[in-house]
């Protein structure tokens, strides 16, 4: 189906990876833990324009469907997946942050690789993701994610600088999708197509 | 065991038919579709389309809701029960006379 082929979902988790990374930003400017309120934000901004985009940009080139109880659950199941993983990365974080001034010996080796388990749980729910909506490029966000943030641990590179960089990846790949999906399916002018004769 | 000529006949032909069949499948797997978006999944034309709703409807295997959006006709369909049930009791027969079939 072609109703995930419009980018906008790229769109959404990109931005939401990217504002993870500007979190951690002004984490460090204002000392004051955004990160934490991050998915509340994510969730009662982007879901809205991300709806209204649907309706605006999606159905009317391709029509409207509703997916009913099974399609409900699939979309409940993302937007709950995404506040847990967003919940999740939270957490880590702010348990990582409060671990660097004196942790336990156990949370020292969780968090030595604590990259390399994040970039494990966003292959895992980007495999979820793509095994449950059918969009197979989400195994490939999932695998770039693992690829960078091992790279990230090995070579030292902050957390937020991957984040921010996986972000713009996943929008820029978005963006692409959307423009393709709008030059396959150009708006119909003259009569409503979604008449039956 | 090979499938007997009655399994194949017994089928039900008016899902049968391939446009129709591709209509049955989108319709099953959503709540309700409009128009269009069964237009573009199926490749069909308008009247194509149309002449074969039709047909389902008269069996009443698709219920077609016509109504107003935003002051824009709007094309709801939907498989009504008696047309998912001839759906599934379609695809048991057809996984049944092609599953007796020898490898």
């Amino acid at each position: 189906m072609s109703y995930h082929q419009d980018g906008l979902l790229d769109m959404v988790i990109g931005l939401y990876a990217l504002s993870f990374g500007l979190g951690i930003f002004v984490d460090k400017i204002l000392e004051f833990s955004f990160v934490a309120i991050m998915p509340a934000i994510m969730i009662s901004i982007v879901l809205p324009i991300w709806i209204h985009a649907k309706k605006k940009i999606t159905m009317p080139r391709i029509g409207f469907v509703k997916f009913g109880a099974r399609g409900s659950n699939k979309l409940f199941a993302i937007f709950l997946g995404l506040a847990v993983a967003g919940l999740g990365v939270s957490l880590a974080l702010s348990v990582f942050m409060i671990g660097q001034n004196g942790r336990p010996v156990w949370l020292e080796i969780l968090f030595q690789y604590g990259m390399i388990w994040i970039g494990l749980g966003a292959a895992v729910i980007g495999s979820l993701f793509a095994y449950t909506m059918g969009l197979k490029r989400l195994h490939g966000y999932g695998l770039l994610t693992l690829a960078l943030f091992v790279s990230g641990h090995f070579l030292g590179i902050p957390f937020e600088y991957l984040l921010l960089t996986i972000g713009s990846v996943i929008i820029a790949s978005g963006a692409a999708l959307l423009v393709q999906f709008i030059q396959r399916y150009p708006l119909q002018k003259g009569a409503p197509a979604n008449v039956a004769q | 065991m090979s499938p007997s000529d009655a399994d194949i006949q017994n089928v039900d032909r008016l899902i049968h038919e391939p446009s129709r069949l591709t209509i049955m499948m989108h319709l099953y797997v959503v709540e309700s579709a409009d128009f269009q978006f069964l237009q573009n999944q199926t490749g069909m034309t308008p009247g194509n389309l149309s002449s074969h709703l039709r047909k389902l409807e008269d069996a009443g295997y698709v219920e077609v809701t016509k109504e107003f959006v935003d002051r824009t006709p709007h094309t709801a369909l939907k498989l009504t029960r008696k047309g998912r049930e001839a759906f599934k009791e379609y695809r048991k027969d057809v996984k049944r006379f092609i599953g007796k079939l020898p490898e």
